[in-house]
């Protein structure tokens, strides 16, 4: 049998990530990934990388220190993951757009908090708006700048970790490879080793960074894990050039109604039918990517033609100049989404060696690189990264009413599945 | 059979050469879309109507795998390029 020193569950950015970091502290990785690395959320998503998206607190302090660990490297890795810069090699930064004064005084309030906790963020007027993004709609009630954040291409994040830590020689990778099962010690229930369909590794230490299937390995320990799948759809354009300037604009309700927090936004009835909010990039490659939405579709990835409808008015709502070009694909992901909105992040004192990185919702982008750097201090018993980190820990999970948070999310869930069923019957009219 | 050049060009759309696509599948790709990822050979305007076929064969050959064992990339809507102002009226 193969033994490691620990075994990764799970080849997204999360796993990759852990691996890296890991093989850094010297420890001997598997890394076992069902598909190919970087098949799974990793691959259907955008690349925004940045605090701003993040409630204040240890949520945007989480980003904020992921962005530092990015900006290593960056520096370091010979593989390139399209970290996109400015003329002056600092990150693109983000602009929000608001719509309304709902939204702008929602802006400001979370300018001030995070300001606050020392995270370059300003409310500007639609004057510096339209100095930022020229090609932005012309009568919008203000925004938010976030100069410091940026943007990578995902996937090519995770197979740089994964090509950075082969040159350690301490990482083997098995893809096609599906873990099955979880050995413990009957006693004590600390981990042995998992699994798979190809055979089975052993190794005194196992993480589950199976993104929106960390359920299931979660249950093979025993563990009922909080995460549910939040489904997202975007689209590309052929190539545009700069609709955008170098830089990633979203409206602010994208922000506020990932915490379901929206408010009445002046939209289509189509458009809140999907719960669709703009997030738009032209990036490196030429492309622009425009997106997108949340909503709960169980584990489906598939698109849906109303949703690239409604992305295509929002789109051209704030850059109408979008009209004009050929979208040439749409494509849909889930988000491991936390019931708390908080990822799990940490060591399980009740399964001695189990540990779970996971749960990341629409910030698993930016927060891959923290996260594999913390786990690997918890293996190996190292100080974290920095002290809030602690309330990152699955510990919190102990002695809550999951089943509430569930019935919560289902209410959540319901209510948008209402507005959406409301809107095709009034088609049928 | 002869190898094939590394500098040959497989996909025009996104310029990837035979050799960035042998360098993909030393790296861990055993698929098409394996091979996409790693190096955007059949992401751009075609969508790999045009070298879908030869990065199937490449693949087939570096892993000694039959052709048909090496996938085909996911079909994603809209099927042609269609204007954003078209998808916004519903028009697909
Ligand atoms: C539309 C959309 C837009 C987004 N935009 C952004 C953004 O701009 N910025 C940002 O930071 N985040 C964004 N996100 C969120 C981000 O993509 C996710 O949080 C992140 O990709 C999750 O990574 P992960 O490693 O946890 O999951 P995954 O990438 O899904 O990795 C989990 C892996 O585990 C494997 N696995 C599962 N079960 C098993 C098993 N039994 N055995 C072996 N392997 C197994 C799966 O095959 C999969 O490869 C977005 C998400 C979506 C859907």
């Amino acid at each position: 049998m193969k033994t490691y020193d620990i075994i990764v569950i799970g080849g997204g950015m999360m796993g990759t990530s852990c691996a890296y970091y890991l093989t850094q502290e010297g420890l001997k990785v598997a890394l076992i990934e069902r598909g190919d690395i970087a098949g799974g959320t990793v691959s259907h998503t955008d690349g925004y990388i940045g605090a701003s998206e993040k409630q204040p607190g240890v949520d945007s302090m989480q980003g904020a220190e992921s962005m530092k660990l990015f900006d290593e490297m960056r520096k370091t890795f010979d593989y390139d993951f399209e970290y996109a810069t400015n003329e002056n090699d600092d990150p693109i930064g983000f602009v929000y757009f608001c719509d309304s004064e709902f939204e702008f005084e929602k802006a400001k309030e979370q300018v001030a908090k995070n300001q606050a906790l020392g995270i370059e963020q300003y409310a500007v007027d639609p004057y510096i708006l339209q100095q930022l993004e020229p090609n932005c709609a012309k009568d919008l009630t203000g925004g938010m700048w976030v100069p410091k954040d940026g943007a990578v291409c995902p996937f090519r994040v995770a197979f740089g970790f994964v090509e950075e830590a082969k040159k350690t020689g301490l990482l083997d990778v098995f893809t096609r490879t599906e873990v099955l099962d979880i050995k413990q010690d009957p006693n004590t229930k600390a981990v042995q080793g998992v699994v798979t369909d190809k055979g089975e590794f052993a190794a005194p230490k196992v993480v589950n960074a199976a993104g929106c299937w960390a359920p299931f390995i979660g249950a093979m320990v025993g563990m009922e894990v909080p995460i549910e799948p939040r489904f997202g759809q975007l689209t590309v354009s052929e190539k545009t050039g700069k609709i955008t300037q170098n830089r990633l604009a979203l409206e602010y309700g994208y922000y506020l109604t990932k915490f379901f927090q929206d408010g009445e936004r002046p939209i289509d009835p189509l458009v809140k039918a999907y719960n669709v909010c703009l997030n738009i990039t032209s990036d490196i490659t030429g492309n622009t990517v425009v997106g997108g939405c949340r909503l709960f579709r169980g584990f489906s990835i598939k698109s849906e033609y109303r949703i690239i409808s409604a992305v295509a008015q929002r789109g051209i709502r704030y850059y109408p100049m979008l009209k004009d070009f050929n979208c040439i694909r749409s494509f849909a992901g889930i988000r491991p989404f936390s019931l708390d909105h908080l990822p799990i992040v940490s060591d399980v004192e009740e399964v001695p060696g189990f540990y779970m990185a996971c749960g990341h919702e629409g910030d698993g982008i930016t927060l891959g690189p923290i996260t594999g750097k913390l786990i690997s201090q918890y293996a190996t018993g190292k100080p974290l990264q920095f002290e809030l980190a602690k309330e990152l820990a699955w510990s919190r999970w102990q002695g809550r009413d999951i089943a509430a948070y569930k019935k919560k999310e289902e209410e959540n869930s319901k209510a948008l599945k209402a507005v959406e069923e409301a809107y095709l019957a009034s088609l049928e009219k | 059979m002869a190898r094939i050049d590394d500098e040959m060009l497989v996909c025009r759309c996104e310029e990837v050469t035979v050799g960035e696509i042998r360098e993909a599948i030393a790296q861990g790709a055993f698929d098409v879309v394996g091979v996409k990822r790693r190096t955007r050979a059949g992401m751009g305007l075609c969508q790999g109507r045009t070298c879908e076929k030869m990065v199937q064969q490449l693949i087939s050959m570096e892993l000694g795998v039959a052709p048909n064992e090496t996938g085909v990339s996911s079909t994603r809507p809209p099927v042609r390029p269609v204007s954003y102002g078209a998808l916004a009226e519903g028009v697909f």
